[in-house]
């Protein structure tokens, strides 16, 4: 049994469709990278993932049942997190909001210590989880938001762009953590990103989202000229580079629109030095001849 | 009269156990204020009670009453509006403005001398009666027991909206639940340091606090003891030297802010650490 199936799954938010037609399955153990200009629905593919937004149509279901809000088997990391900018907590307070967190009450678990230590041990953040997260560097944030998000070893761990604002040293410890979590675990991770190339090595499947449709496969299934063209409705073309980098050229919504989301101020910073590091490491849309 | 006969008078004791009460609760719910950045919407709840008051004694009530109903009525509003924490700026700018506004009106249409309403927004610690006592420890104790309760996702959901949500729990539900918290505190607050004081018990301790400690709890903790200190101290100041006893809580509590934040900028800044 997959763990999880959607069949010609549609949404509508506020009466406009984000996108339809969605068939896809993910397996135990792989990795499914989700791409696609900003505000075309991949955060929002989560959501319905997680039980928060219903499907306006099609069908979906995780672990063979319809999506339960608040399952412990799925696993979600959410973009920015007011924790990371405090030094008043730390990751391992953090990582014990993941176990207990949602409950109400006085009552304590005992096991909370041991289920705590060892997402802790899993995703390599022991040494500094007793320091405040704002001391932090935003590859250890990120390390301490994948604990918090795998402390019950949940199936299907679902991260909302986990690359974005880090370094490409961050970076690649990321994807390395990702696909360790993934082995270790057996979970199927979906991983929102804004560019396959960092991910490209661990990647079992692509579900790429733009104009309201949704198209799934192989990496060289969905990343070629004629798939992205046809998805896209203009020509799109693809360099790859030497060291096997492919740089995609005609994504130009993506230059309309960089960061729309971008409201929060608090990550500001961030977010620009996130960016110096997409035009130095490369990739899905900066090209020496693109308008910019 | 000595300090120790001033200190054994009737006035000052209830005095004494009526600022304990505010303070610990006032302290316990101001970690939460700075933690969701709600600082204005504590501020808000504190004047809109002010017209609350003011309408209150223009109909020959007890200010409280007025104060309650409409300090948790702004809670709601606020809690229902800006449930999002990014969206909630405006809804509290419209609630506080329009309830000054009738305040405005109510002070213009009560002819009777203002006592009542300087009191509202200065505070009357020494004026405090035997029954005000064991309503603002009542109230206080109920804050703290329900805030024991909800501590937990009430932390998460302010720290990590977005992972709290898609574990179950409803930011708007936890949102109009705090607000309802928070109107009780200024409720109870308003009577020892007057609306205008309020911030001095619910912001500046846990403002100290955050930057002092790093764990949640202690940081709750310690914000409740700055509290508790600068209401007692300020008592005892007030009463000794003499000056407003609302005067001497806010100075004290803006102090222990200010050399929180000297001390804690002796070390290096994590913020600057992270970016290097």
């Amino acid at each position: 049994m997959s763990v999880l199936e959607m069949s010609d799954g549609a949404v509508e938010l506020g009466g406009r469709t984000v996108w339809r037609d969605a068939s896809f399955q993910l397996e135990a153990g792989t990795i499914t990278a989700v791409l696609g200009p900003n505000g075309s629905g991949k955060s929002t593919l989560l959501k319905v993932v997680l039980g928060l937004i219903p499907l306006s149509g099609g069908m979906l279901r995780v672990f063979g049942e319809r999506p339960e809000r608040g399952s412990r088997r799925v696993g979600y990391m959410a973009q920015s997190r007011v924790a990371d900018t405090m030094s008043a907590m730390t990751g391992r307070d953090y990582v014990g909001l993941g176990f207990d967190g949602p409950r109400f009450g006085w009552g304590h678990d005992r096991t909370k210590r041991e289920v705590v230590r060892e997402a802790l041990i899993l995703t390599g953040t022991e040494l500094f989880a007793d320091r405040p997260l704002a001391s932090l560097s935003g590859g250890q944030r990120q390390r301490i938001a994948m604990a918090h998000a795998t402390v019950f070893q949940p199936g299907l761990l679902l991260l909302d762009e986990p690359l974005a604002a880090l370094d490409i040293a961050a970076q690649s410890e990321i994807v390395e953590l990702t696909s360790t979590v993934s082995e270790r675990t057996g979970a199927a991770v979906v991983v929102v990103a804004h560019d396959l190339n960092p991910l490209s090595a661990i990647v079992d499947q692509v579900l790429w989202i733009a104009r309201r449709q949704v198209r799934s496969g192989t990496v060289d299934d969905v990343v070629n000229e004629a798939t992205l063209s046809d998805l896209y409705g203009h020509p799109i073309e693809i360099v790859v580079t030497p060291r096997g980098r492919r740089v995609i050229v005609g994504l130009e919504e993506e230059f309309a629109h960089p960061h729309p989301h971008g409201s929060d101020h608090s990550h500001e910073n961030e977010h620009a030095h996130g960016h110096e590091a997409h035009l130095e490491g490369a990739h899905v849309h900066h090209t020496p001849g693109d308008p910019r | 009269m000595s300090l120790s006969q001033l200190l054994s008078t009737t006035f000052v004791q209830h005095a004494f156990y009526a600022v304990t009460a505010v303070a610990l609760a006032a302290g316990a719910i101001g970690y939460f204020v700075v933690l969701r950045r709600q600082a204005f919407a504590a501020h808000a709840i504190g004047h809109v009670g002010f017209a609350g008051a003011a309408g209150a004694v223009w109909l020959g009530l007890s200010p409280i009453v007025g104060l309650l109903v409409f300090c948790l009525g702004a809670g709601i509003l606020i809690g229902l509006g800006g449930a999002s924490l990014d969206e909630s700026d405006a809804v509290v700018g419209v609630t506080l403005t329009a309830a000054l506004g009738l305040g405005v009106l109510f002070i213009s249409l009560y002819s009777g001398y203002a006592n009542a309403t300087y009191s509202i927004l200065f505070g009357q610690i020494l004026g405090v009666t035997s029954s005000d006592v064991l309503l603002v420890t009542l109230l206080s104790a109920a804050v703290l027991f329900v805030l024991t309760l909800v501590y937990r996702p009430l932390l998460f959901i302010s720290v990590d909206a977005q992972s709290a949500e898609a574990r179950g729990l409803s930011a708007r539900t936890m949102s109009l639940l705090f607000m309802g918290l928070l109107a009780v505190t200024t409720v109870v607050a308003i009577q020892i340091v007057g609306v205008l004081l309020v911030f001095s018990l619910l912001v500046a301790p846990a403002s100290a606090a955050e930057v002092t400690t790093s764990r949640p709890l202690y940081a709750a903790g310690l914000s409740m003891g700055i509290a508790l200190f600068s209401a007692w101290c300020g008592l005892l100041l007030g009463v000794w030297i003499g000056g407003p006893v609302s005067f001497w809580i806010t100075a004290l509590a803006a102090t222990s802010y200010l050399v929180a934040r000297l001390t804690g900028g002796l070390r290096t800044s994590p913020r600057q650490r992270s970016v290097a």
